[in-house]
């Protein structure tokens, strides 16, 4: 038997599979060749070192990690896709935004002047809703403007005013201006005293006008002149 | 062991606890042979988890009439760590091995003595270094042998080889690394060396 010969039966005759033929052959050549059973004596070195060896140990974590790669992330179902896809329905803050966006719709429909029922192309066009945004603002203002003029309250004291403003002018023209008497005195009335009176008479006709319209706008009535 | 079509049919039928025993039973022995492979934790860790998704993937295609899961399993983990083998060999360092003596992963026995378990270690490391030595086909027939423990007619499914080309590339691996623990014992020093039995 040659060295290259018993290095290719190496493994086999230390596993043992060599049948007694092939043994013996490399046992005799074993026994007259030093470097042949040097080379056996490393190779069972190296066998014995790898069967020491143990099964290395994982980190604890690495089984949770697969897990979480490999089951965790599997592809939710339809169904829960679905409930993934609903659940910020069945949150209060949604309801508000809700609100808050038919609320702010209403007002510009309202202000824009637009009815939904019978929509037009023209009431598509941004300068309609200028438009008629608009004249809405107008016609408010001036519908609360007629209804401030037209409070009694309001028009009591103005026409008492008006009064007041035309009262001195009158007497200065109708009444001739007496001649006091040196030192004397006089019991004409000071004009002072015919405004506090007017002023009073004021006073109590607001008073009852304030709570005529209270009633009225309670009623949901206007008020008329 | 014997469990495993049974486990492996759970899960295909969408059992998770079954797919945990499973993973329960063979990371172990994955990342064991990964390791030996690559000789970095790190690598070994990820390579376990890849191994184990494409598993997970590939469930349905086991065929328990055609072999025992531990070769399957080991078959699909060789594949992935020779193509990972070609796609890592530009960057890879043959003679690195990234962690320290202290980071081997192996339960330490808690009845042996320190300067033992000091020796066990060096014996690991020189083990670990010897098999990065090795070529790949020579180590991954070393490593299904004689560290999983694998038969031949196993060893030759997992690798796609005829037994006879088994028996021969386990045989030179051997040889190649017997020389080069040898030369490595050498240089380490005689007192180390002379002290192997």
């Amino acid at each position: 038997m040659t060295h290259l010969e018993l290095e290719n039966l190496a493994s086999e005759y230390l596993e043992g599979q060599l049948d007694v033929v092939r043994r013996v052959q490399v046992e005799e050549h074993l026994r007259d060749c030093g470097a042949c059973r040097e080379l056996i004596s490393d190779l069972q070195h190296a066998m014995e070192l790898c069967q020491a060896a143990e099964d290395l140990e994982p980190a604890p974590w690495l089984i949770a990690k697969i897990m979480r790669a490999t089951v965790g992330e599997r592809k939710p179902t339809l169904r829960e896709q679905l409930a993934t896809f609903f659940r910020p329905a069945t949150q209060p803050r949604l309801a508000y935004a809700v609100a808050m966006a038919i609320f702010s719709f209403s007002i510009i429909v309202n202000a824009a002047g637009l009815n939904l029922r019978k929509l037009t192309l023209a009431d598509l066009n941004p300068r309609t809703w200028f438009y008629q945004a608009n004249r809405t603002g107008h016609l408010l203002y001036a519908r609360v403007e007629k209804f401030y003029y037209d409070l009694r309250v309001v028009y009591e004291i103005e026409s008492r005013l008006r009064q007041l403003r035309s009262e001195p002018s009158k007497q200065e023209q109708e009444a001739p201006k007496p001649e006091a008497p040196p030192g004397g005195t006089t019991d004409r009335k000071a004009p002072g005293d015919t405004q506090l009176a007017s002023v009073q008479g004021l006073m109590t006709t607001a008073a009852s006008s304030i709570g005529a319209v209270t009633r009225m706008v309670a009623k949901g009535r206007s008020p008329s002149p | 062991m014997d469990h495993d079509p049974e486990l492996v049919k759970r899960c295909l039928a969408g059992d998770n606890s079954a797919w945990e025993d499973l993973l329960q039973n063979h990371t172990r022995k994955i990342y064991s042979l990964c390791y030996r492979f690559t000789g970095r934790r790190s690598e070994a860790e990820d390579l376990t988890q890849e191994v184990f998704i494409k598993i997970f993937q590939t469930l349905k295609t086991f065929d328990a009439a055609q072999g025992a899961f531990p070769t399957w399993l080991a078959r699909v983990a060789r594949n992935h760590l020779v193509d990972h083998y070609r796609r890592t060999k530009k960057d890879r360092v043959t003679s690195s091995l990234e962690d320290e003596l202290g980071s081997l992963e192996e339960k330490p026995s808690p009845t042996v003595e320190p300067v033992a378990q000091v020796e066990s270690r060096e014996h690991k490391e020189l083990l670990q270094q010897a098999l990065d030595r090795l070529s790949p086909d020579l180590r991954e027939a070393v490593i299904l042998r004689d560290l999983q423990d694998l038969d031949y007619d196993e060893i030759a499914q997992v690798l796609g080889v005829p037994e006879g080309t088994v028996k021969s590339r386990i045989n030179r691996g051997r040889l190649e690394l017997a020389r080069v623990i040898k030369r490595m014992e050498g240089m380490r020093g005689p007192a180390k060396a002379g002290g192997r039995s």
